[in-house]
């Protein structure tokens, strides 16, 4: 137990200066010593029982809405799922097209794609921190570690002995007629001139299937394979989770910054930031994320500096809630 | 007894603002114990010189 000095309202700053100076006038001696009331205020009880007042609220909610339970998506899962959208996908990585292959920094070295303030390009200026071949991390490797398959062997061998023109052109006119065949179906694509661009993309979808692929892009090399960047790459650039996250309203444009998934509460206090994709510029702007960013920088600057700026620190004298909270004092003081 | 939020969610739709259910629910809560907090009385504690 403790006591305290009684200055209602705690925070003097809150008083009109006048105010401000008659109260502490009054209240201390000329040795600075506190001379006014006191009051007892137990920190340690208050701190204990808001301790245990939150434990019980928190057990007790958690009991009864328990926490969302949505399952994983994997490539396994995604390649069972829509294995057309996961060949379409393939196709993309294989011939650099796909949005993990053209990205920019941190992954790829793609010119004119970098997010921009003005002049500066943050993205640039951190570099190309995580570098990804999409053709080689996400086909050829996985591919390239799947023994006694002759038929595979031979495709790899054809692909790996090929100019890069070749294999270009080879990705590029299987990626174009897979998109002009009927539900982007393999088996519909018309005859052409693809290599070994087919078998490759058939044995990666089977390999995918049986959850071989979640594994070879988690590889490092290393005890720990903790590194979900490449699988979680692959599965973004297709259409199947983003049509998840769109029926679960977690998409930008949806506010989904501030959603949870099923009917949980989300991230309410994102609102501001998630708020500005809305609207025009941000929501047309390819340097959205750039540009918010910025904005919530300033905003979030200006809320630091608020006892700074003329008007905004005056907001208290305008709307007294103060006076509400610690009415009783100032219907006693008559202010 | 428990209550599945797993099911699909409800949303609220306003101009550009899309806000659900459960969030509104949420905040509601908290402006409601932002009033309480301001009208209900605080707790004397015992005060001497």
């Amino acid at each position: 137990m403790t006591t305290v000095p009684l200055l209602d309202p705690p925070t003097p700053v809150l008083l009109a200066p006048s105010q401000h100076r008659t109260a502490e006038a009054a209240a201390r001696d000329t040795t600075g010593a506190w001379a006014g009331r006191n009051r007892e205020y137990d920190l340690l009880k208050e701190f204990v029982i808001a301790l245990v007042v939150v434990s019980l609220l928190a057990a007790a909610l958690a009991a009864v809405f328990s926490s969302p339970d949505v399952h994983q998506v994997t490539l396994s899962s995604w390649s069972r799922s829509t294995p057309n959208d996961f060949v379409a996908t393939a196709a993309t990585e294989l011939d650099g097209t796909s949005g993990t292959a053209t990205y920019g920094a941190p992954y790829t070295h793609t010119p004119g794609v970098a997010q921009k303030i003005g002049p500066v390009s943050l993205q640039h200026i951190a570099g190309v921190t995580h570098p990804i071949d999409s053709a080689a991390d996400f086909v050829v490797r996985p591919l390239s570690g799947i023994p006694g398959d002759s038929a595979l062997s031979a495709a790899l061998a054809q692909w790996g002995s090929a100019t890069p023109q070749a294999r270009q052109s080879w990705a590029s006119s299987y990626d174009d007629a897979l998109q002009k065949a009927p539900d982007n179906d393999p088996a519909k694509v018309a005859v052409g001139s693809y290599g070994p661009v087919p078998v490759m993309i058939a044995r990666l979808l089977a390999l995918a299937q049986t959850g071989g692929l979640d594994g070879a892009l988690l590889l490092q090399g290393s005890f720990y394979q903790s590194d979900y960047t490449r699988p979680l790459l692959f599965i973004a650039d297709g259409a199947y989770l983003g049509d998840k996250a769109a029926a679960e309203h977690l998409s930008g444009e949806q506010w989904g910054m501030m959603n949870e998934t099923g009917s949980f509460p989300g991230q309410a206090w994102l609102w501001l930031y998630t708020f500005w994709y809305q609207v025009k510029p941000f929501s047309t702007s390819g340097n959205a994320d750039a540009l918010v960013m910025a904005l919530m920088g300033v905003l979030s600057l200006g809320l630091i500096c608020v006892p700074f700026l003329p008007g905004v620190r005056s907001i208290p004298r305008w709307i007294p809630v103060h006076r509400l909270i610690w009415r009783d004092y100032y219907r006693n003081a008559g202010t | 007894m428990s209550v599945n939020l797993n099911s699909p969610g409800h949303y609220l739709h306003w101009w550009v603002v899309q806000i659900s259910v459960a969030n509104a629910v949420v905040i509601a809560v908290m402006l409601t114990l932002f009033v309480l907090a301001l009208v209900l009385p605080f707790p004397k504690g015992r005060s001497h010189r």
